[in-house]
């Protein structure tokens, strides 16, 4: 869990608001957050960071299967990658989802529909592209019916690699854009 | 997601071609919908919650597999194969590899085709496994997935240790297969057969006697055989049916003819029993998966011949023979004497066929891929007719589709 | 082929036993309207005509015989160079008896192809199918829509003058809101060797242009 909970009512908990390993000095830090809630009800944080926090921990993804990486990514939200400890929880409408995973060859046919659902999802929305298909077309790149790669109908914010991507390095590109939620998100909408 | 009322075609975006109006009953179901296993895209037309016609709308993952094949060497070719029915990858590179051999009259060596039997039904239980487990999930079960998918993982192992790869194998080339099994793997895949029918067990106990799964399957898009021969049923949809036919054991290729196995077959053609048979098959497969790993011997798995198949790394080497070969074959290519042949194969979703007309040149003059789904899910309307909104998604789940190979 | 004893007689002391596919292959060539019947690569092909089609895929679906219950493939072939540029090739399977047959049409692609979804119905989508990549017209189709090409797609993507990359792609235009079709406009030329070597194809060297010319 990351943000600056830095409680100024004199407790001795100095913590700088970086992530800390799960240990002592986390604990310590969960502790410390869990006693002035007790003793005070509230906490002192920096809103973008507590909503950075709440957006890196819950993000849902859309069930949106195009092709062969659609397999891929079901077996990462499997038992044995489990994407479910990360918050990640598919969700079947593009309503109730954050993120979208372009998982497989985007073709021509598929472009608008494609569109459509990105344009249903509430902001802020991110998208993750799968697989060489979706990042440039792949191996049908010169296909008269494929889409050169899914960022020329949205804009993409992880792009993973592989034909297919291991299910491993699917839950790399998340973890990557939860890192690049970190960073850059704010609470401004766009 | 699926929309009522008045739907406008959306995915018309020329504005000045046409804007068809629906009628109130149509419903849009797909492309993205949960339960339609990829990018279908349904018109339904219901009746209150009775679906009176089914118009379902493929080629929305048209990929142009066939035309691009026309422009790449035949082994360039081979991973197009893979990526058509991606559930079950090895066993459409095996037609398409017999369909060249066939042309060029090359055989693969012994060991090669125990392996390829071997590696055809670990992809055939992958197969199975993803269906049975994602129509039960569509049914609203999710435990099988659960379940079945950590079997996948390990069946996935057995083809990265073979392979490299965890799906796209690019394994199985003209005249044998890419590379021997590694050490130690026929001992680890014998001892996961070991595990495999505790888990089967397991599946079924959730399913097979369910109350609420049988509610939702039994008399479930019922298919006649003659219904079923009419619309060009093949593999377990056809069993279901009741009609005992099996590319394996009528018009046998690789080894199948020297392994014992029964062909399951049920009789009244429901989604239930398209269950049962797939379940069923597996249980076979774990059979064949056995006999071949004690039947196979040590010995070559490619045909020595070097126009068709890369010399080692070591010779590579030491001889500029073997250089010149294999840089020959992996630019080149080899040539296919011109003619045309149909081969079929015993796919785990029903007879997968490749058309391959050659002319004599390096790179294929047409392949012609027929897909098994293409045929099932054209009979939907069929099957759908006069049933409920919620068991055209139990049908699709029974039919096994994968929109890879239908819209190649 | 499986009876040749070892002291090899002269033909006529052995009696001809044909294999199931030569028999086959001699019960179908003696039928009316074929063409041409031959085994190739172990498959028995036959040819006909457009005129005579349904009548023969008749015959062969309800003849014992030869009881042809399932059409597994419809599929077209584009031979620019001939004057019927169109083949279609019909895969046929027999349960009951275990045995396939491939029948061939050739068409020029304006002359409609009689459809044989009335014999078999798993014919339309095929028949849809080989309209939409080939443009092969099928009379007596009901359903002659396009199946998997893109909505308000132009031409027929399998033909050989069609280019792979075809003619439109699609983009995301940030004005309009919408999804438009523009040409193709490939950042690197898909490319094409056409694996003769120097020693064969090339017939002037670099250097010798000016002989060759005054040659």
């Amino acid at each position: 869990m990351s943000g600056s909970m830095s409680g100024d009512t004199g407790t001795e908990l100095v913590w700088n608001g970086r992530e800390l390993p799960p240990g002592p000095d986390q604990d310590a830090v969960m502790k410390a957050i869990t006693g002035e809630i007790t003793g005070k009800g509230f906490v002192v944080g920096n809103l973008d960071r507590i909503v950075n926090w709440a957006r890196t921990g819950s993000l849902w993804p859309m069930t949106f299967g195009l092709a062969c990486c659609a397999v891929e990514m079901i077996h990462a939200y499997m038992p044995r990658y489990d994407l479910d400890r990360m918050g990640v929880i598919p969700r079947a409408s593009p309503r109730q989802s954050d993120v979208m995973i372009v998982a497989g060859t985007l073709t021509n046919k598929m472009a608008p529909a494609l569109r459509k659902l990105y344009d249903q999802m509430a902001e802020p929305r991110y998208v993750i592209s799968m697989g060489s298909c979706a990042n440039g077309g792949g191996y049908y790149h010169y296909s008269y019916s494929v889409v050169r790669g899914c960022d020329r109908i949205v804009p993409v914010d992880v792009y993973v690699p592989g034909c297919p991507p291991t299910a491993e390095a699917l839950v790399y590109g998340i973890m990557q854009l939860q890192k690049k939620i970190r960073r850059t998100g704010t609470i401004l909408r766009g | 997601m699926s929309e009522t009322a008045t739907v406008s075609e959306h995915t018309i975006v020329n504005p000045e071609t046409r804007v068809i109006e629906i009628d109130s009953h149509a419903l849009n179901f797909g492309p993205q919908h949960p339960a339609a296993h990829g990018v279908l895209r349904l018109i339904l037309e219901m009746d209150g919650e009775v679906v009176d016609r089914a118009d379902p709308h493929v080629g929305l993952l048209h990929r142009g597999t066939e035309k691009l094949m026309e422009y790449r060497t035949y082994i360039q070719n081979i991973p197009y194969f893979d990526r058509l029915d991606y559930v079950s990858p090895m066993a459409q590179e095996q037609c398409y590899v017999m369909a060249i051999e066939k042309l060029l009259g090359i055989e693969a060596p012994e060991r090669a085709e125990w392996i390829r039997t071997l590696f055809a039904e670990v992809t055939r239980i992958l197969n199975h496994l993803l269906n049975v487990t994602s129509f039960a999930l569509d049914v609203g079960a999710t435990t099988p997935s659960l379940w079945g998918y950590e079997v996948r993982e390990q069946l996935m192992e057995f083809h990265e240790a073979a392979s490299g790869a965890r799906m796209h194998a690019n394994y199985i080339r003209p005249g044998g297969v890419n590379r021997d099994l590694p050490a130690g793997l026929e001992d680890r895949m014998l001892a996961w057969c070991d595990t495999f029918p505790g888990f089967l067990d397991d599946m079924e106990g959730l399913l097979t006697g369910n109350r609420i799964w049988k509610q939702r399957t039994v008399d479930i898009g019922i298919v006649t055989a003659e219904e079923a021969l009419n619309w060009g049923f093949s593999g377990p949809n056809l069993r279901a049916s009741g009609v005992p036919w099996d590319l394996r054991r009528s018009q046998p290729y690789s080894k199948y003819s020297e392994v014992d196995f029964d062909i399951p077959v049920a009789r009244n053609g429901d989604c239930y029993d398209r269950y049962l048979v797939r379940v069923q098959e597996m249980r076979e497969s774990l059979k064949i998966i056995r006999q071949c790993l004690t039947k196979m011997k040590p010995g070559p798995v490619r045909v020595l011949d070097n126009k068709f198949t890369p010399p080692n790394r070591g010779e590579m080497k030491r001889s500029m023979e073997a250089l010149i070969h294999h840089f020959k074959l992996f630019t080149e290519g080899f040539h296919v004497p011109a003619g045309a042949t149909y081969t079929a194969i015993e796919a785990p979703k029903g007879e997968f066929a490749v058309y391959l007309v050659a002319d004599g040149t390096n790179k294929p003059y047409r392949c012609k891929i027929r897909p098994t789904g293409f045929a099932h899910l054209q009979a939907m309307d069929k099957m759908a007719k006069g049933h409920m909104l919620a068991d055209a998604v139990s049908i699709i789940g029974s039919i096994d589709l994968v929109f890879g190979e239908i819209d190649r | 082929m499986a009876d040749t004893p070892e002291t090899a007689p002269t033909e006529d002391q052995v009696p001809v036993v044909l294999t199931p596919t030569e028999a086959l292959c001699a019960a179908v060539g003696g039928l009316q309207r074929v063409l041409s019947a031959k085994i190739a690569v172990g498959e028995i092909v036959i040819r006909t005509d457009l005129a005579s089609l349904l009548e023969l895929m008749t015959v062969l679906k309800d003849d014992p015989r030869f009881a042809f219950e399932q059409v597994m493939d419809i599929c077209g072939v584009d031979w620019p160079q001939n004057a019927e540029r169109f083949e279609v090739v019909y895969n046929l399977l027999s349960v009951s008896l275990n045995h396939r047959l491939r029948v061939i049409v050739t068409t020029d692609g304006v002359t409609p192809v009689p459809s044989v979804s009335h014999i078999w119905a798993v014919a339309t989508w095929w028949e849809r199918e080989a309209w939409d990549l080939f443009g092969i017209p099928f009379s007596g189709q009901s359903d002659l829509r396009r199946i998997l090409t893109d909505y308000g797609f132009v031409g027929h993507p399998m033909r050989k003058d069609f280019p792979l990359t075809g003619y439109v792609e699609v983009r995301y235009d940030e004005e309009r809101k919408q999804v438009v079709y523009e040409p193709v406009k490939l950042v690197q030329d898909f490319r094409r060797f056409d694996f003769i070597s120097p020693w064969e194809g090339m017939t002037t060297l670099p250097g010798d242009e000016k002989a060759h010319r005054e040659g």
